[in-house]
């Protein structure tokens, strides 16, 4: 199949819900796992770039990294009531992400809630490289 | 899920041994009945119970409660005792919401009393009850408020006009857990929770307007003021985002540091540090922290509830607090194990505390009874009040089951469902249900759960909690 796969889709879990997201670069795959994650949370149709947030993790392997950073997108989605247009992520250091995002703050006839994630978690994490291809999946606690 | 080797031990206990596996330090205990231990099966459940029972100073067994489901790390529905010198702290032990718990409220008003009006009270509530998912709560905390709620939880609320002062000693702890540490809750998660106190959540969180169905236990009842066909109101929600901040913080932390203090475990979501380390410390000042913000949310949610019944009704209605349990805590108790007594931190995940008669922990109105215990149900099924009994104390640390137990997973619930039909079904049963999603509805729908009667008749019939009474749904506000 020339195919290629969607950029992330939405998992099963008996209590829960998780996602798997997919890059070209680890990069993508972190901005991939963020626009999954804000997905479960609301609809992100149409933001636009008004304002922009600088949002920055930091983990002891790739596996904390991931779940930090996603965990600090949480807090900045959460907290701030934003949504998000553009994420340009780069490491700065191995294990530290740095990302610009560019967005707008929520209104909420536009970005209606679809679920309150509590937290993302290390539960079943996977993250893998094959093929030149990364490839993670993910599990929110809601 | 892979073979787990369960040995029956009655009609309602089975046994993983504690060396089905590698690393665990003690046995499983699961209750749990013929019916639903196949259920239980489906999931990855009880391998997370047995990956419990490695964790470093564990107590006695670990415990699956008949509503076990899968959860992060600990399974929900599970109980561990560690102890208190040699034991560990897991985060993750308590959950991403500290505190998350029930109220039940008794009102002055009969099923027949409300039925003419329950539109408008249900409408009512959800105007006055703020869910808080894409809104912010009603009531807006100064700054150097919120540390005071911190330390005070319920209590705070009850000084600042949101309570009445009788209910300040019918919750577990008073409503307040000894030792919480503001300074200990990051700058972040009291950023996150702030805004939300007063305010339901989404998920399975809920407020119930119900009606008691059956009394099984008119003593306990007559202790609870709760008669046949009396109006009761069910209030499930938790620390908001206060407490999820509190838990990711805190399972970051451990993450880091378990290497140092030599811990090796099968799943990084179990994450812990010794109860004694500044860590296990700092952690426990945080949890009680959260966990007297949840009180304090739940308190709010009853101040509003009142204001919603006292505008469809009249101000001659009464709604009295009859007890709060939390189901997702780390409690310092003491234990007896194998004949002596011990102080341990009980972690209690989707547990409900369940003190038998006579415990000093127990309010005075209830201390001949026994504590009284909320299972709720899943959403248009029932619920259920329950009193601890002497055998929770002797097998389960004075613990039993919180819930119906999840079945099916989210996207399961909602496959083929449409709202309108879901809706039109639960009104031709007498529920109204009014929900700030969708989602909400469908994926809490009763087929998604355990039959909760079924997780009761275990609990009773182990002897770990008595049957009280049995209650009814009329009308369900969700997040």
């Amino acid at each position: 199949m020339d195919e290629s796969p969607p950029v992330f889709e939405l998992l099963d879990h008996p209590a829960d819900i998780g996602f798997r997201a997919r890059g070209a670069t680890l990069e993508e795959l972190f901005a991939n796992c963020a626009h999954a994650l804000i997905s479960i949370i609301l609809d992100p149709a149409s933001a636009t770039a008004t304002e922009q947030w600088r949002m920055e993790a930091e983990g002891s392997d790739l596996e904390s990294l991931l779940v930090n950073w996603l965990n600090e997108v949480l807090y900045y989605v959460d907290t701030k009531r934003l949504v998000f247009a553009s994420l340009a992520i780069e490491f700065p250091e191995l294990l530290r992400v740095r990302c610009t995002a560019r967005g707008e703050r929520r209104d909420p006839a536009k970005h209606p809630v679809r679920l309150s994630v509590k937290a993302v978690t290390y539960h079943q994490l996977v993250i893998s490289k094959e093929q030149d291809r990364w490839m993670a999946e993910v599990y929110v606690d809601v | 899920m892979s073979e787990v080797l369960l040995e029956p031990r009655d009609e309602y206990r089975y046994r993983i041994p504690r060396n089905a596996a590698i690393g665990m330090r003690t046995d499983v205990l699961v209750y749990s009945s013929q019916a639903l231990i196949k259920q239980i099966q489906k999931d990855q459940s009880l391998v997370q119970a047995m990956n419990v029972a490695t964790l470093p100073g564990i107590v006695g067994p670990s415990l699956a409660m008949p509503d076990i489901h899968q959860g992060y790390g600990f399974p929900i529905g599970g109980v561990a005792a560690n102890d208190i010198e040699e034991g560990v702290v897991s985060p993750g032990g308590v959950g991403f919401d500290i505190n998350c718990g029930v109220r039940l409220v008794r009102s002055t008003l009969t099923k027949a009393g409300v039925q003419s009006r329950l539109k408008q009270l249900i409408d009512q509530i959800f105007r006055d009850v703020p869910c808080g998912t894409g809104t912010e709560g009603r009531i807006k905390l100064k700054r150097d408020e919120i540390d005071k709620v911190l330390v005070k939880g319920a209590r705070w609320m009850i000084e600042n006009g949101y309570g009445e002062p009788a209910d300040a000693e019918l919750a577990e702890a008073a409503g307040a857990l000894k030792g919480a540490l503001p300074n200990k809750v990051s700058e972040r998660a009291k950023e996150r929770g702030t805004p939300q106190i007063g305010t339901l959540g989404s998920g399975n969180h809920f407020l119930e307007v119900q009606y008691v169905d059956r009394v099984h236990d008119s003593q306990a009842a007559q202790a609870m003021g709760i008669e046949k066909d009396q109006v009761v109101i069910l209030i499930h929600s938790g620390s908001r985002g206060l407490g999820h901040q509190v838990c990711t913080d805190y399972v970051a932390l451990m993450n880091q540091v378990m290497a140092k203090y030599g811990i090796e475990l099968p799943d990084r979501q179990l994450a812990c540090a010794p109860i004694q380390s500044l860590e296990g410390q700092s952690y426990l000042g945080a949890m009680a922290a959260a966990a007297n913000f949840a009180w304090a949310n739940r308190q709010g949610i009853l101040h509003f509830l009142r204001d919603a019944f006292r505008r469809v009704f009249s101000s001659d209605v009464r709604l009295g607090l009859i007890y709060d349990v939390c189901h997702n805590i780390a409690k310092r108790e003491q234990h007896v194990v194998d004949g002596q007594r011990r102080e341990v931190l009980v972690h209690r995940k989707g547990a409900t505390r369940a003190f038998p008669a006579g415990n000093p922990e127990i309010p005075e109105a209830y201390r001949h009874v026994g504590q009284p215990v909320f299972v709720p149900g899943s959403m248009g099924t029932a619920s259920w009040v329950l009193v601890g009994q002497p055998r929770a104390m002797q097998e389960s640390f004075g613990s039993v089951c919180h819930g119906a137990g999840r079945l099916l997973s989210r996207t399961a619930a909602r496959k083929g469902k449409n709202i309108q039909e879901e809706r039109r079904k639960l009104e031709e049963n007498g529920i109204l249900v009014r929900s700030e999603s969708r989602d909400g509805i469908l994926e809490e729908l009763p087929e998604a759960y355990k039959d909760v009667d079924e997780v009761i008749e275990v609990v009773h019939n182990a002897g770990l909690a008595k049957k009280v009474a049995r209650l009814r749904p009329m009308g369900v506000i969700k997040g």
